[in-house]
């Protein structure tokens, strides 16, 4: 066993990553937020292969090129990803703040499915936090896209004049890229706002001053923006519909008929 | 300051305080014939209500005191600072730097990449031993072997009852058991069988999926192919790398995270070409011999069954 002292050099900027220490082996991970990359022809990690072992095949075997005929699939390598899995991004100096759980919901695993099932639909839950922006205001945009096709909520909120609307956009394109790398969703269209709220985040407090030595308090209030995708077309009323013809007269009907009708027997 | 009035049209001219006559952006518009001769309001936007005289406003301005709001997302807008920028910013919160040199001891148990890596001859596992090419390629093996065998000299020095030819067998095991941690996410036990290098790409692919696997048959005995030794940092601190040839019959599904088959399937069986590279820290008294990497050769071919990835093509 060799022990060895290293300074930590300026280059790696690092955090030894929690997962792996131990008293056997202590290993120096540089974090730069490597996603789970649903890539099996990743070359970066030869491992890939390691779970495909139908990789080479013999001479019995004769794989054609997927989807060589038509031009529209192609075995094109990913190319690197721009944004982090990790949420509540922080500086490697500071605390993490703000909500974790949400994108917890990435992690879960479902069982294999059987043939009787049907196919059960990808989600992506994905989340800004801390953005310098009222909760209350921010609730009328993430209300606006909800039951919407991402493409659809997308296309609207360029032209909604909020504030918000730009940040919600920014994550919903974040959240559709990150269903499509990670989360095996074919197409990124075919995805539609599942669930779409918003917390209120930090406050910041300042003051202000009033006549006659009076002093207010100014908040200044953050939010936090969650969005869930889910797989498919949107929904044909994702809120309760107004009653249609036929249903309202039904019920007017109903209603009728329920009365009581005094002094008949 | 953008106002809504509500403006009273007069038999199709527009009449305001500040203007008695209005042509629109494309000159004047004929009135429409329902309306003439009619009053009707309609809405309209005029440009600024600023005060002429807005002598107060700085006052009202100082009157709030200015806070500066730290940007919370400053951090996922420009990832990757510099160590320097990062320096700067840690002293402008008064923050002290981290110590320059780090207290804990750690131990190098693995090496960190596959040194002069085996280059696996091409069309490997599609001619077999009888034919004429399969025989020349195992001849050419072989004869190249002199490093290999200095390498497994050195590496009877530290372990005596080592044997080239016992070593593929155990490999082999050692190989399966892999395997079988991944698809069943045994991460404990892939600690022992596998070195730091290997686990993270390991473990990457581990996550967020199910994976059946299922060995079926060997088609060829497993055979050394490769061996190399190597030191770090001192000349006694001795590595060895072995990397070893399977071919086997195994089966393969790989179900995403919502359990639809991505991969493979649980009842094809198909034949694996595989150059896997063992090693073993021989300096240490307690090192194994753990999977470390994989020869992926370049004429692998590439063109999985995975479910599909739709691209926009862009023009």
């Amino acid at each position: 066993m060799s022990y060895g002292y290293c300074s930590i050099l300026d280059e790696e900027w690092s955090e030894p990553n929690r997962d792996l220490e131990g008293p056997d082996h202590v290993l120096m991970i540089v974090r730069h937020g490597v996603s789970h990359r649903f890539q099996p022809l990743d070359p970066l990690f030869q491992y890939s292969r390691l779970l495909f072992p139908a990789a080479v095949p013999a001479v019995s075997d004769k794989m054609t090129p997927v989807g060589s005929s038509n031009g529209s699939f192609s075995n094109v390598l990913v190319p690197t990803r721009n944004i982090s899995t990790s949420n509540a991004v922080a500086m490697p100096y500071e605390k993490r703040l703000g909500p974790k759980g949400w994108p917890r919901y990435n992690n879960v695993v479902f069982p294999p499915q059987t043939m009787d099932e049907k196919r059960r639909p990808a989600y992506v839950c994905h989340m800004t936090t801390n953005i310098k922006y009222s909760p209350w205001k921010m609730w009328y945009v993430a209300c606006f896209i909800r039951g919407m096709s991402v493409d659809e909520a997308v296309r609207q909120l360029s032209f909604v004049n909020k504030k918000g609307a730009g940040f919600v956009k920014k994550t919903l394109l974040e959240a559709q890229e990150i269903a499509v790398q990670d989360h095996n969703v074919e197409f990124r269209s075919n995805l539609w706002v599942a669930e779409s709220f918003c917390t209120k985040g930090v406050v910041v407090k300042g003051i202000r001053r009033h006549a006659r030595k009076r002093v207010g308090l100014v908040e200044y209030f953050h939010c936090h923006y969650f969005v869930r995708l889910e797989e498919g077309p949107p929904p044909k009323h994702y809120f309760t519909p107004s009653p249609d013809g036929p249903t309202l007269l039904q019920r007017w009907i109903d209603e009728r008929r329920s009365q009581r009708v005094y002094g008949s027997y | 300051m953008i106002a809504f009035r509500e403006v009273v049209r007069k038999n199709s001219l527009l009449l305001t305080k500040s203007n008695s006559y209005l042509f629109n952006s494309l000159g004047y518009v004929a009135p429409n014939a329902a309306f003439i001769g009619q009053d009707y309001k309609i809405q309209v936007r005029f440009g600024s209500t600023k005060h002429w005289n807005p002598k107060w406003k700085p006052f009202r301005r100082l009157k709030v005191i200015k806070v500066d709001l730290p940007d919370f997302n400053e951090a996922a807008e420009s990832k990757n600072y510099s160590p320097d920028e990062v320096r700067a910013k840690m002293k402008e919160r008064g923050m002290s730097p981290p110590r320059p040199w780090m207290e804990r001891p750690f131990e190098i148990s693995s090496t960190s990449d596959i040194f002069e890596p085996y280059v696996p001859p091409e069309g490997d596992g599609k001619a077999s031993y009888i034919s004429k090419e399969g025989a020349k390629q195992s001849a050419e093996m072989v004869s190249k072997k002199s490093k290999t065998w200095l390498a497994f000299r050195k590496i009877r020095n530290f372990d005596e009852d080592f044997e080239g030819k016992h070593f593929a067998a155990e490999a082999q095991k050692i190989y399966l058991n892999v395997h079988k941690a991944v698809s069943e996410k045994d991460k404990n036990t892939l600690r022992v069988l596998v070195t730091e290098k290997a686990y993270p790409e390991v473990t990457l692919n581990m996550r967020s999926r199910t994976i059946v696997w299922n060995f079926l048959d060997t088609i060829e005995e497993p055979r050394v192919v490769h061996a190399r030794c190597t030191d770090v940092i001192q000349k006694e601190n001795v590595f060895a790398q072995i990397t070893c040839r399977f071919f086997t019959k195994q089966s393969l599904a790989i179900y995403d995270r919502f359990g639809r088959l991505a991969h493979g399937s649980e009842v094809v069986a198909k034949d694996v070409l595989e150059y896997v590279v063992f090693e073993k820290h021989l300096a240490n008294q307690y090192g194994e011999w753990r999977v470390h990497g994989k020869i992926i050769p370049e004429w692998a071919p590439t063109n999985f069954e995975t479910s599909y990835r739709t691209f926009r093509m862009s023009n």
